[in-house]
């Protein structure tokens, strides 16, 4: 009975240690909950990402040849099928290509030729990274991309990342050797765009699986926006080059626009970091240009707070 | 009696081991169906399944420690997983009397309440992060997925909860 009675104590004891255990192990993930609100990017937490991010590229990179394999030969079958209708949709595509290929030469002669003209001095050309997709996060609420180049390769952060279609995301975590990218679907991506034809700035947000939503900066109706006007970066706070094309209007709605992105996620495999650095030389030549208005001031300073 | 403890040691190892490999593939681009068909959430029919027939193999550090994993590798914020996986494992340690010997059907219903109760914490708790309403509907097709899968899961876990057993005996 002495023994029984023991037995209950200790059994009673272990689970009591449990429950405090739980206890603590709640209080601990909430209180990281807050400190990565609160201690921002630099943190210890930002490291530790940096450090797994590293560690799990060559994991996700030998785990993920398999699938790009099946992936491929998935693709390769489907082409098959697909050979003739694909091959005429092509032609027809080409030869639409060639009649705007003429008209981008034409234009870009045009161009020079103002340019020379006006004596414009032109920011230097954007570098690129190639990069290999190698991870994917596709948790509720979640959504980014894991590439296999980091720092070593140039990558920084708040580097745009784009596709042959469009852009995919910006990067927001930079290993030594692979970085993570914030796709613009995740509903933490904020992106400054601008809608070509109504020439509104906005800002994009991410909706998780739906479509991306527009939110603009000013409190007044939208005017001229359609369906299906394009929508691009519009450069502001200087994180990204202006012009990268993103997506069109899909959708405009009581309860917002929507964009169609041009990316097609589900087929990423091979992406494009955009080396951008702004350029803040470049205002200073306009501002003591001859007239001397600080004609390229505002869309510097806009997101600057960002 | 040595080797059989030496064995078990082993053995109680594989939910943890298995919810790494989780985290791992919602890490890889499966992109099922052409994208299509989200990754499931594997590391919560782990627990589940542990919790349920083998609480010791899989206690509650090992548990945060999962989360927090799968916090650091997906990017978000620390902690919301961490504190997810904690939660479930108590409301399955909270129930299982209720689920042991049931049928499978009915532990598949237990395991789907879970996930939804699940949904909408993560849910509540990624808006409050965004300081926006998010859309619920867009996380739905991930759980479905992951209800989906369970039952296939269950068989694969329970027969190497049946090993784990026999090495005990």
């Amino acid at each position: 009975m002495e023994i029984l009675g023991q037995f209950r104590r200790e059994g009673l004891g272990r689970r009591e240690n449990r429950r405090l255990g739980l206890i603590f192990l709640m209080a601990l993930s909430f209180s990281m909950v807050l400190f990565s609100l609160f201690g921002a990017r630099a943190s210890v937490f930002e490291k530790a990402r940096e450090a797994l991010l590293d560690i799990s590229e060559p994991v996700l990179s030998v785990l993920g040849s398999p699938i790009r394999w099946v992936d491929a030969r998935f693709g390769d079958l489907s082409d098959y099928f697909n050979v003739l209708d694909e091959n005429k949709r092509l032609r027809e595509e080409n030869s639409e290509l060639r009649a705007w290929m003429h008209e981008a030469i034409t234009l870009q002669r045009q161009l020079d030729y103002f340019r020379g003209v006006l004596g414009v001095e032109l920011p230097e050309p954007a570098d690129y990274v190639d990069a290999l997709v190698i991870g994917e996060v596709d948790t509720p609420f979640q959504r980014s991309m894991i590439l296999n180049a980091g720092a070593r390769q140039g990558v920084e952060n708040g580097f745009a990342v784009v596709q042959d279609a469009g852009m995919v995301g910006h990067v927001v975590t930079t290993g030594k050797s692979a970085s993570r990218i914030l796709l613009l679907t995740d509903p933490s991506s904020r992106t400054p765009v601008v809608v070509e034809g109504a020439e509104l700035e906005a800002i994009l947000v991410g909706r998780s699986r739906g479509q991306p939503a527009l939110t603009f900066f000013a409190i007044r109706d939208p005017e001229g926006l359609e369906a299906g006007q394009r929508v691009v970066t519009s450069g502001a706070g200087g994180v990204l080059p202006r012009g990268i094309p993103i997506g069109e209007i899909a959708d405009i709605s009581d309860d917002g626009v929507r964009v169609k992105l041009f990316a097609n996620y589900a087929g990423t495999d091979f992406v494009r970091v955009v080396k951008y650095r702004f350029q803040p030389d470049l205002t200073q030549v306009e501002n003591n240009g001859a007239d001397g208005t600080p004609s390229a001031g505002p869309s510097a300073d806009e997101g600057g707070n960002e | 009696m040595n080797e059989t403890v030496q064995d078990r040691r082993w053995l109680a190892l594989t939910p943890t081991l298995m919810a790494i490999a989780g985290v791992v593939l919602l890490l890889l681009p499966l992109r099922l169906f052409g994208g299509f068909v989200p990754t499931p959430i594997i590391p919560l029919a782990v627990i589940f399944f542990w919790s349920l027939y083998e609480p010791d193999f899989i206690p509650y550090p090992i548990v945060f420690l999962i989360g927090l994993l799968q916090d650091f590798l997906t990017g978000g914020t620390v902690g919301v997983w961490a504190s997810v996986y904690l939660f479930s494992q108590w409301l399955i340690l909270q129930q299982r009397k209720y689920f042991l010997g049931r049928e499978q059907h009915v532990v598949w219903l237990g395991f789907s309440i879970i996930v939804a109760v699940i949904s909408v914490i993560i849910w509540l708790e990624q808006s409050l992060l965004t300081r926006t309403l998010l859309p619920y509907m867009a996380s739905l097709w991930q759980w479905v997925v992951t209800i989906a899968i369970y039952p296939l899961l269950s068989i694969a876990f329970s027969f190497l909860h049946k090993r784990a057993i026999m090495e005990e005996e």
